[in-house]
């Protein structure tokens, strides 16, 4: 009897061996609800995108778990008494995945790229770079035409990820990617997955984990499951090592214990209202007010969430300089539909004529189920809000040309807009003229966010900032509502150790070991 | 014959001339400024924007655009997506095996289950077996794909958990082509029957019937496969309507094919890959019609006469 | 060949319905009735139209008050069909959507029939040159599919449920096109039309006086059917968030909600899929009803 139990457990376990060995015992797969849109890092600005080039590419500098950027391939640098020259000295030895040396003109191949004929889309965020000059193979400067205080911290994002030269034009970014970063590309089959294979020749200088040099993994496999629900059935089967798991399961994953859920922090991330403008209602503060008042955040979060993320009164998210709860409170709109019907009543609105407007919304996330409850709470004080579901890339498009239709006899709209940034100076890029967004803008503010560029020196700067984020809260342009706010949660399998969420949501998979 | 194949050859060429006029046009009637609608993201200054009209072609006469067009499709050149930038073309060649292996998959169960179903209905015509098979039919016409699609996800794959609820491999593609073979498998076994119906009231039917020859016999030598030509024109449109299927049936269980990716496309108002799908939407469905046309001459010889 | 033409796309549908129109109302009502597909697609069809109209009174809740009961409440007496993630009782949203299906139904068929009966009636009337231009185009759009042209259009208009309608309405033209065209050649070929036309009768009054009355009775069937057509594919597209927005309880978007709780509350997956299954099926049935009181010879098949 105990001789045929041992026997059949033994046929399991060489079942489950057999099993394991379909999918090499050194691949993780990690299964995301979408594809990158480009594997080039000038081509695209979505966190689906970035997180691949996070392991493709390397930077100049690096966050460490705090967010603070320090000398990664860049060894040193210096930055002259005018604060308008940086001059960087590169690490020795940094090899490209093909072989070829990494050097300073790679540097300068990249940063003239992200400005030449087809910019890049974040062009802006390097600052007024005006010119790359290579010293010497491991030493360049660049010049700047005005101070810019958020260079540094631009550098160890990967929106600034280095580039080799070696790189092929025509297939760049779709069918090839040379980088320095910890993995290479081995094929990309677009909607489905990205397969890559660990880079012997990684050295790390940098990031914030232990491992010195090369991923203890052969292979990372970045697959594209659509749904939820499917991604959870994978993770469960062992077919899938990491994903978001669906929101509503996850108090039960967390009961079960068998999968560990990882929730990312500081990860920069703001969910915020914002405006039309130009045009009424929304030109009126009041009824931009009214907006905020009745809301009620922390519900809508709660239900939807359920606890895995946070009110955010901030325009900026929390880790990101400048921010501070307290602080923005004192500034923001506490749930208060009463004071809401006021300020509507105030402009002419009331039971018998409601506030008529269209909410964008961007897919994904279970955004879309939130918009649905700020839905039912503004119609609760009399704003009518019809909802629009699109993707991130049109809903920026689509603010923008709302904003600047400021003739139109259609109602203006507002839109729950999400911004990840690793420094205030997402305010500039917002909300300097003419904007991103092309949306609220005056001299006033125009002249205190660029003293929040041109001051360096940190506690100037917090005040330069905060009385930003003041100015924009009080006059209700943009209002923090819950931060982080997409793809922040993850659930690992129990063989896996090592992955880290690094700040501003970088995956760091070079620690990673799977047991078994 | 090879006058007949020259003949359809050019009709479909003819459908997939008339789709090129309809794509290029199709930018040009959206509301607005297309330059604007798709390229006009945070961050783009109106310089910029020109640029890429010039870049585009976007800034000259529509026929001159078109003119360009065409000798870009010549050369293989679908254009560059407005997401990411990636070729178009690249992205419809990875995904479109996915979708011809659905949809053939999809046609061999919708033939199986559909014209045996038919078939039965119409020899046991008038009994309960008939009536049963032919409820069956109008109930399965009248399920949505998605619905069916879910039903099934429900049952084999998360109450039973007997299917992988989706990946790429072989045993994910069961449910999505069980639920699209389902569906057209009721509009055929309708078809099948009342050709067979037709069939079954002809002379040399009857004649041989009479005769005493065996009833297997005459089914086999007879009966179907005059029955067959009918139903094989109908597999053109079939095919057509299994590839417009997929798109939905697709998105249900997530499957890495053209459709997901055309919806996609429509939420991002990516034109350029609109384009691209309209077009290769169009010749592929025009391509299967002239297969199944040529198909159906050799079956039957008069219509290469009409 | 075949004139068994369930769902329109299949088989040829073109083929006209025998012309035995004119018969007594009285009569076709009976005829219908006794059939019994035409009965129990007529009794679905009757139930659609009064959950529609009597949705604000018979339904137990707001379809839209969010927390009108739990959270994902299994079926019970107060929520016969439970509630969603919101809270919602779905059986209040079912009987409202069932405004939004009927709407999805008029709007779309009405848009396809009127401009499909008119290219047909021209196509088939003028001859010739023109004619054959305007079939060769129509045909050349059918055979894109109308799910590939109710995508073209959504990406021209944008989203939403009511271009979801209109696009669904213009994708369905060549279709109805193909079926006029078709009865129309038949109907030229008759002696009464060649009376008329020798009798010096004018353009209009062949087209209207002579040619549509005879076209009606086809398009009655066409039409029905094209309802069922509609419907399956509007929840379609509000399925994969192309058509309803929330709140709007649409079927079809409804079921597009359900898939990230269908293991933990089925009830929001199968209450909305049987709805819109079972009111496609009533169309269906009443499609076929039709056809058969319309014209006799089929009901012996």
């Amino acid at each position: 009897m105990v001789s045929i139990k041992a026997g059949l457990r033994g046929g399991a376990l060489a079942a489950a061996l057999a099993a394991g060995g379909a999918a090499q015992a050194a691949d993780l797969v990690w299964a995301r609800y979408g594809d990158a849109d480009s594997l080039d890092p000038h081509r695209a600005t979505s966190t689906l995108s970035m997180q691949v080039w996070d392991q493709i590419y390397d930077t100049l500098l690096a966050f460490d778990m705090e967010g603070t950027p320090g000398p990664n391939m860049a060894e040193s640098w210096e930055v002259s008494d005018d604060g308008l020259t940086y001059t960087f000295k590169l690490a020795e030895g940094i090899k490209c995945h093909d072989g070829s040396d990494f050097t300073a003109q790679d540097v300068k191949f990249t940063i003239d790229r992200a400005f030449g004929d087809a910019p890049s889309l974040t062009k802006t965020s390097w600052g007024p770079i005006t010119e790359v000059t290579v010293e010497d193979p491991l030493t360049f400067t660049v010049a700047m035409s005005s101070k810019f205080g958020a260079f540094i911290p631009f550098l160890a994002d990967s929106f600034s990820s280095m580039i080799c030269d070696t790189n092929t034009a025509g297939t760049f970014g779709s069918s090839t990617a040379i980088g320095t970063g910890p993995f290479k590309l081995v094929e990309w089959v677009k909607g489905d997955q990205v397969t890559l294979e660990a880079n012997a020749d990684f050295v790390n200088r940098g990031d914030p984990v232990e491992n010195p040099g090369a991923p203890y993994i052969d292979r990372l496999i970045i697959r594209t499951v659509p749904e939820a629900q499917t991604r959870l059935a994978a993770l469960t089967t062992g077919e899938v090592h990491i994903a978001e798991p669906p929101f509503d399961d996850v108090a039960a994953i967390q009961e079960e214990g068998e999968l560990e859920i990882m929730v990312a922090e500081n990860t920069g991330q703001d969910v915020f209202w914002e405006f039309t403008t130009s045009r009424p209602p929304f030109d009126d503060i009041r009824a931009r007010q009214a907006v905020a008042y009745a809301t009620d955040p922390q519900m809508a979060i709660d239900i939807i969430y359920g606890g895995l993320t946070n009110r955010e009164w901030c325009p900026v998210a929390r880790g990101v300089f400048g921010n501070d709860q307290a602080f923005c409170k004192r500034y923001g709109y506490p749930y208060d539909p009463e004071k809401a019907q006021a300020l509507l009543a105030e402009m002419g609105y009331g039971p018998d004529k409601p506030l008529e407007t269209t909410m964008f919304v961007w897919t994904g996330g279970n955004r879309h189920k939130l918009a649905e409850i700020f839905q039912a709470q503004l119609a609760q004080v009399g704003i009518q809000a019809g909802i629009e579901i699109m993707d991130i890339g049109t809903m920026n498009a689509r603010v923008k040309a709302q904003n600047e239709d400021s003739t139109s006899e259609e109602p203006g709209t507002f839109d729950m807009m999400t911004w990840s940034w690793y420094d205030p100076d997402i305010l500039y890029q917002l909300w300097h003229s003419p904007g991103a967004y092309s949306g609220f803008q005056n001299a006033e503010l125009d002249a205190m966010l660029e003293e929040t560029r041109t001051t360096i020196e940190p506690e100037a700067r917090l005040e330069k900032v905060q009385a930003v984020i003041r100015y924009l809260m009080e006059n209700a342009v943009h209002i923090g509502l819950y931060s982080p706010g997409w793809e922040w949660v993850f659930a690992v399998r129990p063989e896996v150790s090592g992955f880290k969420v690094g700040p501003f949501l970088h995956p760091i998979f070079t620690d990673v070991k799977i047991e078994g | 014959m090879t006058r007949f194949i020259a003949q359809r050859l050019l009709a479909a060429l003819v459908t997939v001339w008339i789709a090129t006029i309809a794509v290029t046009l199709l930018v040009h009637v959206v509301p607005g400024d297309p330059v604007r609608i798709m390229y006009g993201s945070f961050q783009t200054t109106p310089e910029e924007l020109e640029a890429i009209r010039v870049r585009l072609g976007l800034d000259q006469p529509i026929w001159i655009q078109y003119a360009k067009y065409l000798g870009r499709l010549l050369q293989g050149d679908l254009g560059r997506s407005i997401v990411g930038d990636q070729p178009v073309l690249d992205i419809l060649l990875v995904r479109f095996p996915m979708t011809l292996a659905l949809a053939m998959a999809s046609l061999v169960i919708a033939v199986a289950v559909g014209m045996s179903l038919g078939f039965l209905a119409a020899y046991k015509r008038g009994t309960w077996v008939d009536a049963g098979a032919m409820i069956l039919a109008i109930v399965g016409v009248s399920m949505p794909h998605f619905w069916l699609g879910l039903l099934l996800l429900f049952l084999f794959a998360l109450t039973l958990q007997w299917l992988p609820v989706a990946g790429g491999d072989w045993m994910s593609l069961i449910l999505p082509a069980l639920t699209l073979g389902l569906a057209n498998a009721a509009v055929l076994a309708r078809m099948t029957r009342s050709a067979m119906i037709d069939i079954f009231d002809q002379d040399f039917v009857r004649t041989a019937r009479a005769k005493g020859l065996s009833q297997t016999l005459v089914l086999y030598r007879h009966a179907l496969r005059s029955g067959l030509v009918p139903i094989v024109a109908m597999l053109g449109l079939q095919f057509a309507y299994l590839m417009g299927g997929a798109i939905v049936v697709e998105n249900v269980f997530a499957w890495n094919g053209v459709g997901r990716f055309a919806i996609e496309a429509v939420f991002a108002r990516d034109y350029p890959l609109i384009q691209g799908f309209i077009l290769f939407f169009a010749t592929v469905v025009a391509l299967a019609s002239v297969i199944v046309d040529v198909a159906y001459a050799f079956l039957d010889p008069r219509i290469r006469y009409s | 060949m075949t004139t068994e033409t369930l769902d329109p796309r299949s088989a040829d549908a073109d083929a006209p319905v025998a012309a035995s129109a004119r018969r007594k109302p009285r009569s076709f009502l009976a005829a219908l009735l006794r059939s019994p597909s035409g009965l129990i697609g007529l009794v679905i069809v009757g139930l659609l139209v009064v959950c529609a109209l009597t949705a604000p009174v018979i339904a137990p809740h707001d379809p839209l008050r969010m927390a009108a009961g739990p959270r994902l409440q299994p079926p019970t007496w107060d929520y016969w069909m439970g509630t969603d993630d919101f809270g919602r009782d779905v059986l209040s949203r079912i009987l409202y959507g069932a405004q939004l299906t009927l709407q999805i139904g008029v709007i779309a068929v009405g848009i396809s029939l009127t401009c499909g009966l008119l290219l047909g009636l021209v196509a088939g009337y003028s001859s010739g040159w023109t004619e054959r231009v305007l079939m060769r185009l129509v045909d050349v759009l059918f055979s894109f599919t109308e799910i590939v042209i109710a995508l073209a259009c959504l990406a021209i208009f944008g989203v939403g449920l009511t271009n979801a309608m209109i696009a669904i309405g213009i994708a369905s033209i060549p279709f109805y096109a193909r079926v006029t065209h078709s009865v129309v050649l038949v109907e030229k070929g008759k002696p009464y039309f060649e009376a008329a036309t020798a009798a010096g009768a004018g353009h209009l009054r062949l087209i209207f006086v002579h040619l549509l009355p005879n076209v009606v009775p086809t398009l009655i069937v066409v039409g029905t059917l094209g309802v069922s057509t509609a419907v399956l594919a509007a929840a379609g597209l509000s399925f994969l968030g192309l058509g309803a927005q929330p709140p709007e309880p649409e079927w079809g978007f409804m079921l597009s909600a359900s898939r990230d709780l269908i293991s933990r509350a089925p009830w929001m997956m199968i209450f909305p899929g049987l709805a819109i299954a079972v009111t496609v099926l009533g169309f269906n049935l009443l499609g076929d009803g039709v056809r058969e009181a319309l014209d006799p010879r089929q009901r012996q098949r």
